[in-house]
């Protein structure tokens, strides 16, 4: 091992986010630890942070900079400090925002901190992981149908560039953490600086239900944005991570973990990895893009101790869910919301496609037999239309014969009643958000699929709450 | 590769709805053919036959002879009635059958509406189906009414409905078909076909031309006997004949239509696929000289 201080070695190359540091032989800084980079050239002051990747032989290591490697040269000092990078932890970061390194950046001083963890941790031991499998409602009905999230487990939201991804996030953060007790941690991955900042001053505002005490006083925020280098958007959501399980461990309070955009981060690997000179795989990834996601994934677990419910956006790039960054994020999730552009076309938000998408607790076990066979239904319908419809596009309605066209009438209202109208969407849909109870939303779809209310026409049920206020709507339409 | 492959199995499925399609228009413009002529021939006969029985009915009329024919006899009061459904056997022939099953049930409707018994009889798969589907009750239905209609045939229903009639049974006959107007235009329509004098396109000519004085030999009496059913019988057979001609040529238009939706379909996927396959090349090909490159 190496001594805490004073072991200093020198820059020897710099390529792109990637730089080698030269120490002495017998003081080699272990992988992962942090090395820091302090000097001033020429009235510019560079101060980086490295991270140990590999050990190349002669002394020399290479490390991926966390942060900027502008006007870096050779034979700077490089600084071992003995450890990986260590972030601050415990309440003091609540209502903070931090960059990578853990050091806030909201200009409010310095943090209150009785610990500091380093973001490289083990995941729980297999027999300290909870096996509770509880349903978490979310008031968004084609969630709570379709793809009901488990309390403590992880749910994902693929889509392609624009369908809403970070919109259902912050819708989700708007419901949940309004109405949650525990803890929340939002990381932001690679994504654009200025939502983060949106969400920021929103999430100052927000009060959580009626205790006027506003989200921000129990959420942590941690940003790794698109603008910085490819080292800090690999190691953003570790520090965020690291703060979420502070919470879990050591208060054991249900805790929340938002990621917006877990893509960015195989991204990052990608683009750091062939400067460490790893061959590419498919597509162009890294090769060990599974075991980078899998560190990252294992870690956000439920233990016997707390909970960490997350969710996750994935950005899906091209729309290709067999991309292997999208594929390999599927198999670490309980629950899975695909958007699906067709579904946006139509102008139907959220645009989660209710075939693709699927939970793992859609189980009658668990949210019993009645909801699952409903929920059964709905998707049996939606995919019978999703079949007819070449046959509708060259022969035309007509042909279909009279079970079918009952189909096809029923899937187009139950396509258009999954519409939900969003809390955080007010200013921009001019419609007040809806939270529809689950026990609400299966009462509608029941009574939907039985045909109970065929006779009202389509648009009443763009965008409305429960299938009463479908009703209402109706009688609007037809009175205007 | 998913991709590409998932077009290609959507695109063999598009190509094969398109060879069945291009098929039934060429069959069915065939049929159309012979329907047409069958059609057009007993068009006049049957016009003729209206125009006398009218001509006759108000000659008779005119000349204050209380001779009539119970088939022209309108009833005072309707409480039952039969309605028949033409439909065809087959699909793919456009909105033909629903045209006509929603004056079916527009009929239907305002039957239950004024308290009349409404028998429904229907003719053709679709339609039977139909009315399955919707739980409504039929008394008879038919399948053998083809795109060549024999007389005969048609002449054992016209025997049946006469006598019910003249048996005070029923009270009115509609026929509920799609009559061939011309080649583009055939329209669903709900006939009464019994009584006679409700006759559409039966209206007497005598008002606009000359009176034509009839000489009856051996008798009114026994002429009307003979004549009045037999033109009945001829506008029963009539609609069977307009159904098949308008449904040959609803499927002509509907099949051209879907064979080139199915063209453009094709013409879609095609572009996708190639576009899909191309993609597929050049990410295999950067993999390739990415791998050889990262290799030196």
């Amino acid at each position: 091992m190496t001594t805490a201080t004073g072991n200093i070695g020198h820059v020897t190359q710099i390529i792109g986010s990637t730089f080698d540091a030269e120490f002495d032989g017998a003081h080699l800084p272990g992988i992962y630890n942090a090395v820091k980079i302090e000097t001033e050239i020429k009235g510019l002051k560079i101060k980086v942070t490295g991270e140990v990747q590999q050990h190349l032989g002669g002394g020399r290591v290479r490390c991926v900079a966390l942060g900027s490697t502008d006007g870096m040269v050779r034979g700077m000092d490089v600084l071992d400090t003995g450890g990986p990078v260590t972030v601050p932890v415990g309440k003091g970061t609540l209502g903070r925002v931090f960059n990578v390194l853990g050091d806030p950046i909201d200009g409010r001083g310095e943090v209150q901190h009785e610990e500091r963890w380093s973001i490289h941790r083990d995941p729980p031991k297999l027999e300290d992981l909870s096996s509770k499998t509880e349903l978490f409602e979310t008031g968004i009905k084609v969630i709570d149908l379709l793809v009901p999230f488990v309390r403590g487990g992880k749910a994902g939201l693929f889509g392609g560039a624009g369908l809403g991804k970070t919109v259902i996030l912050t819708e989700l953060i708007a419901r949940i953490a309004a109405a949650h007790g525990g803890y929340s941690v939002f990381a932001g991955v690679g994504e654009r600086t200025r939502e983060g900042n949106d969400l920021w001053l929103e999430m100052q505002e927000a009060e959580i239900g009626d205790t006027g005490r506003h989200v921000i006083e129990q959420t942590a925020m941690v940003f790794g944005q698109m603008n910085e280098p490819p080292g800090a958007r690999l190691r953003v959501a570790l520090t965020a991570l690291t703060m979420a399980e502070w919470f879990r461990d050591a208060t054991g309070a249900d805790t929340l973990l938002f990621v917006d955009n877990i893509f960015r981060f195989s991204q990052a690997g990608s683009e750091v990895s062939a400067l460490l000179g790893r061959m590419p795989s498919a597509v162009g990834y890294q090769p060990t893009l599974g075991t980078e996601l899998g560190a990252l994934q294992e870690r956000i677990t439920s233990t016997n101790r707390g909970a960490i419910t997350s969710v996750q956006a994935v950005y899906v790039p091209a729309d290709d869910p067999t991309d292997p960054a999208p594929a390999t994020a599927f198999a670490h999730l309980d629950a899975f919301l695909y958007l699906e552009r067709r579904i946006a076309e139509k102008g139907l938000y959220p645009a989660i496609d209710p075939l693709s998408s699927s939970s793992r607790i859609l189980d009658p076990l668990v949210v019993g037999e009645r909801h699952y066979k409903i929920a059964r239904r709905v998707q049996q319908i939606l995919q019978r239309y999703r079949e007819l419809q070449d046959i509708i596009a060259i022969l035309g309605i007509d042909e279909l014969s009279e079970e079918d066209k009952l189909v096809v009438h029923r899937a187009r209202r139950i396509e258009r009643f999954l519409s939900q109208p969003f809390l955080v969407a007010e200013a921009f849909t001019g419609k007040k958000g809806k939270i529809t109870s689950r026990e609400e939303t299966i009462v509608s779809f029941e009574e939907l699929c039985d045909g109970k209310w065929d006779h009202l026409p389509e648009a009443a049920f763009l965008y409305v709450g429960g299938i009463q206020e479908a009703a209402e709507q109706a009688e609007r339409l037809a009175k205007a | 590769m998913a991709k590409a492959r998932a077009i290609i199995k959507r695109l063999k499925a598009v190509r094969n709805v398109r060879k069945i399609t291009r098929t039934m228009e060429l069959v069915a413009t065939a049929r159309f053919k012979k329907a047409m002529d069958r059609a057009t021939q007993a068009a006049a006969y049957t016009k003729k036959m209206s125009e006398i029985v009218a001509d006759l009915s108000e000659g008779l009329k005119n000349s204050g002879s209380s001779i009539s024919h119970p088939l022209l006899q309108q009833r005072e009061s309707e409480k039952k009635s039969i309605l028949l459904v033409v439909t065809s056997n087959r699909g793919l022939c456009g909105g033909y059958n629903a045209a006509v099953l929603r004056h079916t049930q527009q009929r239907v409707r305002q039957a239950q509406a004024d308290g009349v018994q409404l028998d429904v009889e229907v003719s053709g798969k679709r339609g039977i189906g139909f009315f399955k589907f919707k739980k409504l009750p039929t008394t008879a239905s038919y399948t053998h009414f083809e795109d060549r209609v024999s007389f005969d045939e048609v002449d054992v229903l016209a025997k049946r409905f006469t006598e019910q009639f003249v048996r005070g049974e029923i009270d009115r006959l509609d026929v509920a078909y799609t009559r061939f107007v011309t080649m583009s235009r055939q329209i669903a329509v709900v006939e009464t076909l019994l009584p006679i004098g409700k006759l559409v396109g039966a209206e007497p000519k005598a008002a606009t031309k000359s009176k034509t004085e009839y000489e009856f030999l051996p008798s009114p009496q026994e002429i009307l006997e003979e004549i009045v059913p037999a033109s009945f019988k001829a506008r029963l057979f009539k609609c069977f004949l307009d159904a098949a001609v308008s449904e040959q040529i609803s499927r002509m238009v509907a099949m051209k239509s879907a064979t080139e939706n199915a063209d453009g379909m094709i013409r879609v996927l095609r572009a996708q696929y190639n576009r899909a396959r191309q993609s597929q090349i050049t990410s295999e090909l950067s993999e390739i000289i990415g791998g050889a490159a990262a290799l030196e």
